[in-house]
């Protein structure tokens, strides 16, 4: 296994304030260790990509992130708040979305973004639904069932539930695996703008590894339960000696 | 879909949402699972269907019971018997409807995405408890109309006493509600089953369709800690012409206050575990 990049280069974000710090995290199922002190910041506006093989981690990392999963060692801090005492206040500015989560199938697609509107507490839900159906195209299927729309538009919906409450972290676990790669393409582009316009975080688990080169400001690769490289798409492949980040990726993932 | 091109930025989170702890976010919230629901059951055919189904075909059977009993001149058996068919399903009803909300977060592998929301446990179970008490209202109200027709039954026999009954009832099914709940935290799925037939074990016990005085002594002695007991007893002796027995109904409700906290302690320990085993990550799977 290589060793981790000894220095991690913040590039434009550099000076912005620390919205998620996580230190030390351990989580263990039975005889297995799933994450091993692991520990991560993400500034404002900056966009995370956590990679590594299936099994590395990474969405035990995420849930334990969202407050789904107890970490057994560590702490998860956001806005300076310690998600554990303060869940309701955190999570009301974080938002989640995933290839492996769905939303109600019998409901129409307006009455699962107004029904979140209102979990979220949002002050003008109907115009805030509104915006997200214009936003994500959803116009011509707002009166269809979830169950009636196909995966990618039911992606979609998903992204559009999760930027309702404009969150401060939008945490993605493989936005995009479902979705055809024109719609994927348009999806990545709507999220780099909205990093950059709203300074939203992001963190993004994914496979596709153009996808993380093209959007990721900085880039952990998990290995094992641990970060086991840190730095940008650049970084690592100069750091590996290595054309891309798939390449790295392999590196990586086969020691 | 032709382009993502409208602006994406959001007005800050700060303006754009109520003040997480304030009253009005919290009433949001509960509203926000209320109506989930309610949309849901009105987008399903089946679920309301469902919700008339099996207390019809109970009141129907039960009812053709009675009207065989009255033929054998057996006093009082028509009221006692479709009035317990009227009360046990408010409570398998309240045990029923927010254990099936529950589960049907995880079949639509909705339940992360709840769990994520700022919505806190205790506003998710008033919303599901509130919902509950909708359908349970809507289900004893065709009832009693059916009851009314068919076999000649006014439920407003019950009296004023139809009000600590009825609340009774729905108190203890929500807290049995909440163990079978709890039970699927803990055990994964495959719990399911006790979620749907917690509430059966009261069903022997609680005296529903005979007085509690043909249960064996010690099971009777047990039986007296059911707060649904001391109802569907009331309702005999409330039905065969005497008062509401308000001391069984303050004793009774002293149990369901105990039961209800019990249930709830009993619920947050199971989510904290399902969080501490990663259980939630793993619904649906």
């Amino acid at each position: 296994m290589e060793n981790p990049l000894p220095v991690i280069v913040y590039g434009p974000h550099s000076c912005r304030v620390t919205i998620l710090e996580a230190t030390h995290l351990v989580k263990r199922f039975g005889s297995v260790t799933a994450v091993r002190d692991l520990s991560l910041t993400v500034a404002e506006g900056e966009v995370i990509g956590l990679l590594g093989l299936n099994g590395a981690g990474k969405s035990t990392t995420l849930h334990m992130l969202l407050g789904l999963i107890t970490p057994d060692a560590g702490s998860v801090n956001l806005f300076g708040q310690d998600l554990a005492r303060h869940r309701i206040e955190v999570l009301s500015r974080v938002n989640f979305a995933a290839s492996y989560v769905d939303l109600p199938g019998p409901l129409l697609v307006e009455e699962v973004l107004d029904a979140f509107a209102r979990l979220y507490a949002l002050r003008r839900p109907t115009a805030r639904v509104d915006e997200m159906v214009e936003l994500f195209e959803l116009g011509p299927l707002r009166r269809r069932r979830m169950m009636d729309l196909s995966s990618g538009q039911r992606t979609r919906v998903q992204l559009a539930k999760a930027l309702l409450n404009a969150p401060r972290l939008l945490v993605l676990d493989e936005p995009t695996a479902n979705l055809d790669p024109d719609v994927g393409d348009r999806i990545r582009s709507l999220l780099s703008r909205l990093a950059e316009e709203s300074g939203s975080a992001m963190l993004i688990t994914s496979h596709n590894m153009r996808e993380v080169e093209r959007m990721c400001d900085r880039i952990h690769f998990m290995s094992d339960g641990r970060i086991v490289a840190t730095g940008s798409a650049e970084e690592l492949a100069s750091h590996y000696g290595v054309d891309d980040l798939e390449e790295v990726f392999l590196k990586v993932a086969r020691g | 879909m032709t382009s993502l091109s409208p602006s994406p930025s959001p007005p800050p989170s700060s303006s754009l949402t109520l003040p997480p702890l304030g009253l009005a976010a919290r009433r949001s919230r509960i509203s926000g699972v209320i109506r989930r629901d309610f949309a849901a059951l009105r987008r399903s055919p089946v679920r309301m269907f469902e919700i008339l189904f099996w207390p019809t075909v109970e009141l129907l059977l039960w009812g053709f019971v009675t009207l065989f009993l009255r033929t054998q001149q057996v006093p009082f058996v028509v009221a006692f018997l479709i009035g317990a068919v009227l009360l046990w399903q408010v409570l398998q009803k309240a045990s029923n409807e927010i254990s099936m909300a529950f589960l049907e977060d995880i079949w639509s592998r909705n339940l992360l995405n709840v769990q994520v929301s700022p919505l806190s446990s205790v506003e998710y179970l008033i919303g599901l408890m509130l919902f509950s008490l909708g359908k349970v209202v809507f289900a004893v109200a065709v009832m009693s109309g059916l009851a009314l027709v068919l076999y000649g039954f006014g439920v407003t026999s019950l009296g004023v006493g139809l009000v600590p009954f009825m609340g009774i009832l729905l108190l203890l099914g929500w807290s049995l509600g909440l163990v079978g709940i709890s039970a699927v935290l803990r055990f994964g799925e495959n719990a399911q089953v006790i979620a749907w037939s917690v509430v059966f074990f009261v069903q022997p016990l609680a005296g529903i369709f005979y007085p509690m005085s043909v249960l064996p002594a010690p099971v009777r002695t047990v039986a007296w800690f059911l707060p649904a007991s001391h109802v569907f007893e009331g309702m005999r002796t409330v039905m065969s012409g005497g008062a509401v027995p308000w001391d069984r109904m303050a004793w009774a409700m002293g149990l369901n206050t105990v039961y209800l906290a019990a249930a709830l302690a009993v619920f947050g320990w199971a989510l904290n575990y399902a969080r501490r085993h990663g259980r939630l990550s793993r619904f649906g799977d």
